[in-house]
This record gives C-alpha cells, sequence and structure tokens, in this order.
C-alpha cells in the first residue's frame, strides 16, 4: 500500500540515506531514534511537506513523490495538536468533512464535545480532537509524529491502545515515530531504529 | 509604597483631567454659551451653510474610498514582508511603515513635488485631485495593515497551513484562504481598516495642501474656529464647529471601540504564534515589494529632490534649476518669515516640554489603570477609556480648547506664555503613552518581582534595578512618540501658536507653501524645512525600531 524506496534527505548533515519502508493495508510501524536523527523528517518527506533528496514513494503503485501534499491523501498528526483557535472543535472537524463529527468524537472518547472552543481543551483532549479530524479525512496512510509524548503515562497508554484499534478497525495503515521503546511495541506490528548518521 | 503609588496615582489623574480634559470642557462650554444648547440646529447649520455644505458627504466618501485603495495596495505587502524572509528585512520595514510616521505636512509637501509642474504635471487638471488624495492615504496609512497585518503573518506557526494541507477542505490554496488565513487575519486587517478611516476621516495637511477647495470636518474646523465661541460675532462658525465636533466625535469613537474590540480578539489568536519563517521570496513577492518601496520612498526623496530644484522664471515657467537657493531661503527667513533655526529650537521646545510632562503623565496613568485592573475593574475602565478619549477629539478641537482656556484664564499672560502650544501636545500625545505603555505593564511578569522580593531588594530598588530597564524599550518607543508628533503636530498648532515667535517646523513649511507660487523658492524654501523635519523623525523612528519587540503589533 505505502512502498518507499531510497529515501534520502540531508540538511547540513546527513539525516537517512537509501531508507526503504513497505506497509500493507492496516500494518502499523514504529520509527525509533534518538533526538534529531531524522524521524520528523523523514514524516515531513512522505507527506511531501519536505522534499527528498533522493528516493520515491509508492502509494497504492502510483508514484507520488512529486506531487504536493495536498493531494497524496496521507494524514499526519503532529507532536502537539494543530487545532484552528478561530474555530469550534467540530468546526476542526469539518475541514476533514462536514458530516459524522459525533460519531468521530465519541470514537476518541470526546462526545459532547462538538461546540467546545479548542482553547478550552486540555493537551490530552486537543490530541484526541486532532485523531478523530485526521481518520475523519479517510486517509490512505496515517503518520504520527510523537503524538504521545506531551501527556501522562497513563493517558499516553489509553490512547495508545485506543487509536490502534481504530486504525486496525480502518484497516488504515501508520508510522509512529517515537523515542519511546514501551509505546512503540504496544502501539506497532513491527518497529524500525532509525540510524544515526552524523 | 502601596499609599505613596495611590497618592501618585490620584495625582496623575487629576492632572491629566485638568490638563487634557478641561480645555475641551472650556472650549464646548464656550461656543455652546454662544449658541445654545441646541443639538439640533448644529448638525443642522453644517448642510445648511455654504462653508460647511457637503463637507460631511466629502469627508465619509474620501475616508471610505481611501480605506478600500489602503487596503489593496497595503494587504500584499503585508503579506509578502510576513511570508518571507528578506534581505535587509529591519531596513525594509522601516521603510514602510516611514510615511505613517512622517508628519502629514511633509507628505503634503512630496505628493505634491511628485504631482506639481516639475512631476508628474497633473495639477492642472482638477480631477486629479481628488485621486492624488486618495492615493496620499493610502501611501501615508499603508504601514497601519503593515503593523497590524505583518506580525500575525510571519510569526504565525507554519503547522497550522501544513496541517490544513493534509486536511480535504485545505487541498486548495483558496480553500486554505478561506478557512485559515481570511478567519485568522480578519481582525487584523478590519482594526487596521478602522484605523485607516480615522486618520483619513481627520485628515488635515494632505487635504489642505492636496485637494485645496475641498475640506474635512478637520481641516474646516481648523478654518472656522478663529471666530468661534464670540459672543455676537459669526455665531454660525460656533454652530458649524460644534455639529462637526459632534459628528466626528461619534464616527470616531465607535471607529476606536470597534478598533479596541477586534484588538481584544486578535490578541487572544496571537498566543499560537511561533518563531518566524523561513522561506526566500519568490519572484511575484518581489514584484509586489519592490513596487511598494518605490510608492513608500517616492514622495519622501521627491521632497529632498524639491528643495534643491528651484523654478527659473527667466528661461521659462516650467523651466528649473539647481541650487541651494531654497535652503538659503529658509536658513536665514525673510522679512515676513524667522529663520529656520527658530522654527527647529522652538519645536525642539515645544517637544521637550511635552516630553517631560507627556511621559511622567502617561507612565503614572498606565500603572494606575494597571493596579485598579485587579482591585476596582470598573474603576480602571473607566479610566482606560478617558484616557482614549483624545484619540477621538480632532486636533482642532483640541487646539479650540487650549485657546478658549486661555482667555478664560488669563489672556494676557498666557499670550507671552511660550510653553503654551505644548499644552495641547501633551493632550495629543499622553494618550499615546498610555496605549504603549499598559500593555507593557500587562505583560511584566509577576515572578521578576517576586524574585526580586526573595532576593532582599526593597520596592525603590525593584523598581529602579527591575522595573525600570525591562521597561526601557516601551519607554524609549514612547518618548520618541512624543517628540515626533510633538515635532510634526499641525492642526493645533495652526489654532494656538498665533505669536509669531512661537512659529513651528510644520508652521513654516505651511506659511512658506502658502506664499503666491509667483515667487520661485516657496516650494524648494518649504521642501528643505520639511526634509530637515523628515530627516529628524526618521532618526528618532530608526532608534524607536530598535527597541520595539519583534512580535509586537498594532500600530504603535
Amino acid at each position: 500500500m505505502l512502498t518507499c524506496k531510497g529515501l534520502t534527505k540531508s540538511f547540513d548533515k546527513p539525516l537517512f540515506q537509501d531508507l526503504a519502508i513497505n506497509l500493507g493495508p492496516g500494518q502499523i510501524m514504529a520509527i525509533l531514534g534518538p533526538s534529531g536523527c531524522g524521524k520528523t523528517t523523514l514524516l515531513r518527506c512522505i507527506c511531501g511537506l519536505e522534499d527528498l533528496d533522493q528516493g520515491s514513494i509508492l502509494l497504492k503503485g502510483a508514484d507520488v513523490t512529486a506531487t504536493p501534499p495536498e493531494d497524496r491523501g496521507i494524514g499526519m498528526i503532529f507532536q502537539e495538536p494543530v487545532l484552528y483557535p478561530h474555530l469550534s472543535v467540530s468546526g476542526n472537524l469539518s475541514l476533514a468533512s462536514e458530516s459524522g463529527h459525533q460519531a468521530a468524537l465519541e470514537e476518541v472518547g470526546l462526545g459532547g464535545f462538538a461546540d467546545r472552543s479548542v482553547e478550552t481543551l486540555s493537551g490530552g483532549e486537543g490530541q484526541r480532537v486532532a485523531l478523530a479530524r485526521a481518520l475523519l479525512a479517510e486517509p490512505s496512510v496515517l503518520l504520527l509524529d510523537e503524538p504521545f509524548s506531551a501527556l501522562d503515562a497513563e493517558l499516553s497508554m489509553r490512547l495508545v491502545e485506543d487509536v490502534r484499534r481504530i486504525l486496525k478497525e480502518r484497516m488504515c495503515p501508520a508510522i509512529l515515530v517515537t523515542h519511546n521503546q514501551g509505546e512503540a511495541s504496544t502501539f506497532a506490528d513491527m518497529v524500525m531504529h532509525m540510524p544515526d548518521l552524523h | 509604597m502601596g499609599r505613596l503609588r495611590g497618592t501618585l496615582g490620584s495625582i496623575a489623574v487629576l492632572t491629566y483631567l485638568s490638563l487634557v480634559m478641561a480645555p475641551v470642557a472650556l472650549a464646548l462650554h464656550r461656543i455652546i454659551s454662544v449658541t445654545g444648547f441646541t443639538p439640533r440646529e448644529w448638525i443642522q447649520s453644517l448642510s445648511e451653510n455654504y462653508i460647511s455644505a457637503g463637507v460631511l458627504e466629502f469627508t465619509i466618501v474620501q475616508a471610505a474610498c481611501s480605506t478600500i485603495l489602503t487596503s489593496m495596495v497595503a494587504l500584499p505587502v503585508a503579506w509578502v514582508l510576513g511570508r518571507y524572509r528578506w534581505p535587509f528585512e529591519p531596513w525594509i520595514r522601516a521603510v514602510l511603515t516611514l510615511p505613517f510616521v512622517i508628519p502629514s505636512i511633509i507628505a503634503a509637501m512630496g505628493v505634491l513635488t511628485l504631482v506639481g509642474v516639475h512631476g508628474a504635471n497633473i495639477r492642472a487638471n482638477e480631477a486629479t485631485w481628488w485621486w492624488t488624495l486618495i492615493a496620499s492615504h493610502a501611501w501615508f496609512n499603508m504601514a497601519l495593515y503593515i503593523r497590524f497585518c505583518e506580525p500575525l503573518l510571519s510569526t504565525m506557526d507554519p503547522r497550522l497551513e501544513e496541517q490544513l494541507r493534509l486536511l480535504p477542505n485545505g487541498r486548495s490554496r483558496l480553500s486554505r484562504i478561506r478557512n485559515l488565513w481570511a478567519p485568522l487575519l480578519m481582525p487584523s486587517i478590519a482594526a487596521a481598516a478602522c484605523m485607516t478611516f480615522v486618520f483619513s476621516f481627520t485628515s488635515f495637511a494632505l487635504v489642505r495642501w492636496i485637494t485645496i477647495r475641498d475640506d474635512t470636518l478637520e481641516s474646516m474646523m481648523a478654518e472656522v474656529s478663529s471666530s468661534a465661541g464670540i459672543s455676537g460675532y459669526m455665531e454660525t462658525s460656533s454652530q458649524i464647529v460644534m455639529g462637526a465636533s459632534m459628528i466626528q466625535f461619534t464616527i470616531l469613537l465607535v471607529c476606536l471601540w470597534l478598533t479596541s474590540a477586534i484588538q481584544r480578539n486578535r490578541q487572544a489568536r496571537l498566543r499560537l504564534s511561533s518563531p518566524r519563517r523561513l522561506d526566500s521570496p519568490s519572484w511575484p513577492a518581489w514584484l509586489v515589494l519592490v513596487p511598494a518601496m518605490v510608492f513608500a520612498i517616492s514622495p519622501l526623496a521627491s521632497v529632498v529632490v524639491g528643495s534643491f530644484r528651484i523654478r527659473d522664471p527667466t528661461i521659462g515657467n516650467s523651466a528649473f534649476r539647481w541650487g541651494l537657493d531654497g535652503w538659503e531661503a529658509a536658513i536665514h527667513g525673510s522679512f515676513s518669515f524667522p529663520p529656520m533655526s527658530n522654527a527647529i529650537s522652538n519645536s525642539l521646545g515645544y517637544a521637550l516640554v511635552a516630553l517631560l510632562v507627556a511621559l511622567p503623565l502617561g507612565y503614572l496613568l498606565a500603572a494606575t489603570i494597571h493596579r485598579l485592573e485587579r482591585t476596582r475593574p470598573l474603576l480602571s475602565r473607566a479610566l482606560d477609556i478617558s484616557t482614549m478619549l483624545p484619540f477621538a477629539l480632532s486636533a482642532a478641537m483640541v487646539g479650540l480648547g487650549v485657546l478658549i482656556g486661555v482667555i478664560r484664564l488669563n489672556p494676557q499672560s498666557l499670550y507671552q506664555f511660550w510653553p503654551l502650544p505644548s499644552l495641547a501636545h501633551v493632550m495629543l500625545t499622553t494618550p499615546f503613552v498610555v496605549r504603549i505603555i499598559l500593555p507593557a505593564l500587562r505583560s511584566y511578569e509577576k515572578r521578576y518581582e517576586e524574585n526580586a522580593m526573595v532576593l532582599g531588594m526593597g520596592a525603590y530598588a525593584r523598581f529602579l534595578k527591575i522595573k525600570l530597564p525591562l521597561m526601557r524599550g516601551p519607554l524609549v518607543v514612547s518618548s520618541v512618540f512624543v517628540i515626533a508628533m510633538s515635532l510634526g503636530e499641525f492642526g493645533a498648532s495652526f489654532i494656538i501658536a498665533r505669536n509669531s515667535d512661537w512659529v513651528t517646523m510644520p508652521l513654516l513649511i505651511d506659511a512658506w507653501r502658502a506664499k503666491p507660487m509667483k515667487d520661485p523658492l516657496s516650494a524648494p524654501a518649504s521642501n528643505s524645512i520639511a526634509t530637515v523635519l523628515m530627516l529628524i523623525t526618521m532618526g528618532l523612528f530608526l532608534l524607536a525600531e530598535r527597541f520595539r519587540s519583534d512580535r509586537q503589533g498594532g500600530m504603535f
């Protein structure tokens, strides 16, 4: 479903070189690595927010390497939830889909939050709204950039389990970037260690 | 220390009320005693009198058109300035915001030189006057959009757009504008538009010099106010001044209230900002910025060039030569005009007096408002609003207030009292000091104070060693504002400075320019004084830029 070949990227220093990733429907991969090794940049390259130096990305057999991020159909959840302060929770969800808000919120355990202002949400609630929104968009692949790292241990573990269940139910492949070994093994079907090239 | 603060605060409030509000109250009392309390007749007099007929319509229509044109010109500039990282960026920002801080009479001189006989030569066609005025207002107010919108654009978290690009309703550029940029920028745009409307509505020097026969309420009031407030003499003037003041006060108050409400909304949204983005400008961005820079610089450069260009009637009416004659005439003066040094020393003196009064007064008022916010919020709000009222008053009304106050108190000695024009400058600049200092006091972090306390520092030591150094930036910026506004103040000084020894730089510029153009030195001499005033103002604001926070939004 998602095939990445020969991914290479460097800024001032080489970040990753000749990297390959293969994900089938519903498969979840975790990428582990020390800070600064290029995990976040890898996700940004896969969804198209950064350009690769070399390599290709194929989604459902089609080469999307040169496709703009908005046309790839790849979703991403950032380390801190990116919610739009001028919109309510429901308004934020409507950026992904005009319907299905209630069900999406209930799926992430936030039923009744639709009319709340996003500025009143806690970190965990905000991350759940970001997740609900990402899933409402029905992405072909979901990328998660350490979305649980800022949460307390109990909430983080609960969310890890909930998100995995939802992704598996939808058969949505996903890549989680984390530096937490336990989180990676609970969440993912396979774990890739990102080499530190510098 | 608490009691001392309370006493100082009370003194500041009383001083403000007597210095700033009392002259206006005296002016109103005086004029009402002439006309009687007849608001309906005041308003009616505006349309019934040949002096004021059509002025309100002209004022509103030109202000609305100026606001629309300014939005069209300035928004793309604010966008490219905020979204890209430019070489020499602080200089670019300083140049683009310069028109707003340059005294309007210099703007008028610059524009006249550009469109005059040695420039585009379109003055002969009266149909061009209207558009010249609207374009001048766009030039003058462009900085407002940059000040209001650029900080939001440059510090907006780039992930907001990145995230949206990955969502179905953010895939097209149009949908991102609709769902992200428009709603987040709208408060800033609306606030900038409100203030542009206010400044165009109260335009004086530009209207006086560019459209000549048309007036705004402000310029009309300045013209007729010399005959207002005198019993049994041209009572219509008093009625016109009251009608115009009432309408202007109401419209400006609504605009200022709107701006304040919009800005509160905007502040809440700015919290999600992050450091500047680093994208290099694309070629369409250069196509926006370069013409904007030319637009910003041209009138200013033309003032300098115009000071050296002398019309030479011996060769022909439209021929000119280069020379220092204009500078010499301005420097030495003539039988009719004092030398430039007199105007410079008067202007600097008035600015210094205004600074010595307005800065401590504004600081104490801001500190009092801030202190009352916690203990007596309603009183604090009332004081906050009262410090904004002078924004809604016309400079002409302020000048008239001082003049009538003088007549009531002691005309003989006060007409010999050289610092009198400073009083009007204090009235007009104190609100700016409050508006700059108050947000700084609000953002002053309590932990600095608490940490100094546990280090054993007393109240005075905390004020001198902690608070004052941390407040240095806002204090410098507000000082610069007071000096620059005082130096460039024209409307109130035009009414108050009846003594020829009190002539200021703007008044001397106006006087030279008002001389019949048959004299080939009229324009170069006025341009040379304008050049000096412009250089002083530019120097002051370049200094202020060094102390301004990068994330600071708003016009000040």
